[in-house]
C-alpha cells in the first residue's frame, strides 16, 4: 500500500476493499453493538480478517459514519437520518432523507449551524438530549479511538483514516438537496461559493481533530484523513472547476501541509473531470494524496493521473452481490491490465464491500491480485 | 400596407386594425424557436422574456408549452448523448417550470383545463429512502405533461398495490439505489401480479443500481439507469396506447 502511495511497484498489485457494515454483518453484529460497542466491533474485525481472505487489510471505515451514531457528527445531525438498529429484512443500514434543512445560506453563516441543528424540520429524528450529544461528540470518539489502537498494536495492521472531511459542495447537497442546490448554483453562485468558503474552513477543523484523537503521528493510519464524497451527481465539467474543485484542492493542500495525508474518496463518475483532477499533487510531495474512484473510468484515470496521484478502484457493489466469482475475477484481470503498469494503483472497490456481498466474490478480489497482479 | 379583407369591398377596408393585426403575427412568429433555444442553452432569462413576449404579442399558449417542451425534449437528448449532465438536465426542468407557470394560466384561460398525456404512479421501494433518482423522473414527467403520482420513499408492496387501486395509472415506476431493492422491486410486482393488477399497468423500474444487474427476472416491462431514456420509454408506451 505504502509503495502504491508513493507511486512505486510492490511486490503485486495491493488490493484493499474498503469494508463497513459487512463485517458486523457476516459476524453477527446488529448495527447498534457495531456504532455503540467498539469492543465488539473490533472483535468482529479480527473474526473477518480471514473472510476476507489472508488476513488482508480489512480497510474499515466505521470512523466516517461514526458521526451518525446518537446524531452525534454536527453536519451529520443536521440531516434527517434514519438509524435502523439491525440489519436487513429488519432494518437497513443507515440513510437519510434529502430534504431541504438549510433556508438561508447568510443566517446560517451568521448564526453558525445552530440554526440548522435546531431546525423544526428535523424535531422526529433529533431527539437525543443535550448530554448524549455532548457525550458522543467528544467523549465516546476517545473510546473509540483507545479501543482501535489496541486493534492496530496487537495485529499490526494500520486504519483506513483517522478523520473524515466532506467537501462543501456535499454538504452543500444534504443540506439543501440536489434540485435546489442546481437552481442554487445556476442563480446565487456566489453565494454557494461563500458558503463552501464557511464550511471549508469548519470541515478541515474537524477532520484533522478527529485524527488527532485517533492517534495521528502515533497510530498508523491515523495521519489520513478520509475525503468524501466527490460532489453532487452530475457536474458538468464547469461546475465541476468552478463550485468543486477550488475547494478540493485547497482541502488537500492545507491536509497535506499539516502533515496528513489525504484519501479522496470520489464518488460518481468524473471521467471528464480528468484534466483538472490532474492537479491535484501540483507542488505537494509524494506518497501523501490517493483518489478511490467509485464510478470514473479507471483506464482514462491511469492516463490522466498516472506518475501524479495513486488511484485505488473500482470492482462495481452490484458485481459483488449479484455477479459470480467468475466474473469479478475478469473484472479484475482487466483494472490491473488498465491500471497496474509502473504501480501507483491499489485494487478496491466502488464505493465499499455492500453489507450483502457474496463472500466468495470479495475473495476474488484478493486472489485476482495475486494472479494478475505480480510486478516483475 | 393596408390590407382587404377578403370580402374585398371598399367599405370594410380597415387599415389600422389589419396593420396591428399584421404586426401582432409577426411579432407571434418572431417569438417562435427562441423559447425552445433559450430552453435547450439553459437561458432561463430569455426563457421567460420570449415567453413573456409570445403571450403579449397573443401567441397560442399551447403552442408555447410545446415549444418549450420540445426544448426541454432537445436538454433531455443532449443529456441522453452526454453533452449535458445531470445537474444541467434539471435545471433545464426547472426552467421549464419556470416557463410553465407563466403559460399555464393563459392556457387555463384560453382553453380551459389542460388534457394530460398519461398517469403515472412513482415511488421509491420499501427498505430504500433515496428520492433524488425518483424525483427527477417525478419533475420530467410532470413538464412532459403526465399527471404524476408521486408516493415518496420507503414504499411498501402494499402502498404500490392499494394506490394503483385508487388512480389506475398507465404506468407504474420503481426506484432504488441499493443492492437490495433489486429483490424488493421483485416481491412488489409479485404483490401487483397477485392483486390482479399486472395486465392492466406497464412497469418500469430506475435507479443507480438498476443498470448493473440483470433485471430480465424481475417481471418488469423496462428497466434503465438512465432518466432521460425512461422518460422516452414511458411516452412510447402511451402514445403506443393511444394509437
Amino acid at each position: 500500500m505504502h509503495a502504491a502511495w508513493n507511486l512505486e511497484k510492490a511486490d503485486r498489485v495491493p488490493v484493499a476493499p474498503i469494508n463497513c457494515y459487512i463485517i458486523p454483518y457476516l459476524a453477527g453484529l446488529s448495527i447498534r453493538e457495531m456504532f455503540y460497542e467498539p469492543e465488539k466491533l473490533i472483535q468482529a474485525t479480527v473474526d473477518c480478517l480471514d473472510i476476507l481472505g489472508d488476513f488482508v487489510d480489512p480497510n474499515i471505515t466505521t470512523f466516517d459514519h461514526l458521526s451518525i451514531i446518537g446524531k452525534s457528527g454536527w453536519d451529520q445531525a443536521t440531516l434527517d437520518w434514519r438509524i435502523w438498529d439491525d440489519f436487513p429484512p429488519k432494518g437497513n443500514i443507515p440513510s437519510f432523507y434529502e430534504k431541504c434543512t438549510l433556508n438561508d445560506y447568510d443566517d446560517a453563516m451568521e448564526s453558525g449551524f445552530a440554526t440548522i441543528l435546531y431546525n423544526n424540520k428535523l424535531k422526529e429524528v433529533f431527539d437525543r438530549s443535550l448530554e448524549d450529544m455532548l457525550y458522543y461528540e467528544f467523549e465516546y470518539k476517545k473510546a473509540y479511538a483507545d479501543a482501535w489502537r489496541k486493534f492496530v498494536a496487537e495485529h499490526e495492521i494500520p486504519l483506513l483514516m483517522g478523520g473524515r472531511v466532506c467537501h462543501p459542495l456535499d454538504l452543500l447537497q444534504y443540506y439543501r438537496g440536489l434540485d435546489q442546490l442546481t437552481e442554487d448554483i445556476f442563480e446565487r453562485p456566489d453565494k454557494v461559493k461563500e458558503m463552501s468558503e464557511f464550511l471549508l474552513d469548519y470541515e478541515l477543523m474537524r477532520g484533522m481533530e478527529d485524527a488527532m484523537i485517533m492517534g495521528a503521528g502515533e497510530v498508523p493510519g491515523a495521519e489520513t484523513v478520509f475525503f468524501v464524497n466527490g460532489g453532487p451527481p452530475g457536474m458538468s465539467k464547469s461546475i465541476f472547476d468552478e463550485f468543486f474543485w477550488p475547494y478540493a484542492k485547497r482541502a488537500v493542500d492545507i491536509l497535506v501541509d499539516r502533515g496528513f495525508k489525504v484519501y479522496c474518496h470520489w464518488d460518481n463518475d468524473l471521467t471528464h473531470c480528468l484534466e483538472t483532477i490532474k492537479g491535484i499533487t501540483e507542488r505537494l510531495p509524494k506518497g501523501k494524496v490517493l483518489i478511490d474512484f467509485e464510478k470514473t473510468n479507471m483506464k482514462k484515470a491511469k492516463e490522466a493521473l498516472g506518475g501524479r496521484v495513486c488511484i485505488y478502484g473500482n470492482v462495481p457493489s452490484s458485481l459483488l452481490v449479484y455477479g459470480t466469482p467468475e466474473e469479478v475475477d475478469a473484472y479484475c484481470k482487466q483494472l490491473i491490465e488498465d491500471c497496474a503498469e509502473g504501480g501507483g494503483y491499489i485494487l478496491g472497490t466502488e464505493c465499499e464491500v455492500p453489507w450483502d456481498s457474496k463472500r466468495e466474490n470479495v475473495r476474488a478480489i484478493v486472489e485476482a491480485a495475486s494472479k494478475y497482479g505480480q510486478y516483475a | 400596407m393596408a390590407v382587404r379583407s377578403s370580402g374585398g369591398h371598399d367599405d370594410e377596408i380597415c387599415p389600422l386594425e389589419l396593420c396591428a393585426h399584421q404586426a401582432d403575427v409577426e411579432k407571434r412568429r418572431e417569438t417562435v424557436g427562441k423559447l425552445s433555444e433559450a430552453m435547450a442553452s439553459l437561458d432561463k432569462g430569455g426563457v421567460l422574456a420570449a415567453v413573456k413576449e409570445g403571450i403579449a404579442a397573443k401567441r397560442d399558449p399551447v403552442e408555447m408549452i410545446e415549444e418549450a417542451r420540445k426544448g426541454l425534449e432537445i436538454a433531455g437528448e443532449e443529456f441522453e448523448r452526454g453533452n449535458f449532465f445531470l445537474m444541467e438536465l434539471m435545471r433545464a426542468a426547472q426552467i421549464f417550470k419556470a416557463a410553465a407557470a407563466l403559460i399555464d394560466p393563459v392556457i387555463k384561460e384560453c382553453h380551459g383545463d389542460t388534457q394530460v398525456k398519461g398517469k403515472v404512479l412513482i415511488g421509491t421501494v420499501a427498505g430504500d429512502v433515496h428520492d433524488l433518482g425518483k424525483g427527477i423522473v417525478a419533475t420530467l414527467l410532470q413538464c412532459g405533461g403526465f399527471d404524476v403520482i408521486d408516493l415518496g420513499v420507503d414504499v411498501s408492496e402494499a402502498a404500490f398495490v392499494a394506490k394503483i387501486q385508487e388512480n389506475s395509472p398507465h404506468v407504474v415506476g420503481m426506484s432504488g439505489l441499493l443492492t437490495t431493492s433489486i429483490p424488493v422491486m421483485k416481491s412488489t410486482v409479485t404483490a401487483i401480479e397477485k392483486a390482479g393488477l399486472r395486465e392492466k399497468v406497464k412497469v418500469i423500474v430506475g435507479g443507480g443500481v438498476v443498470g448493473e444487474v440483470d433485471t430480465s427476472s424481475i417481471g418488469v416491462d423496462h428497466a434503465t439507469s438512465n432518466a432521460s431514456e425512461g422518460i422516452r420509454i414511458i411516452e412510447g408506451w402511451i402514445s403506443n396506447s393511444e394509437s
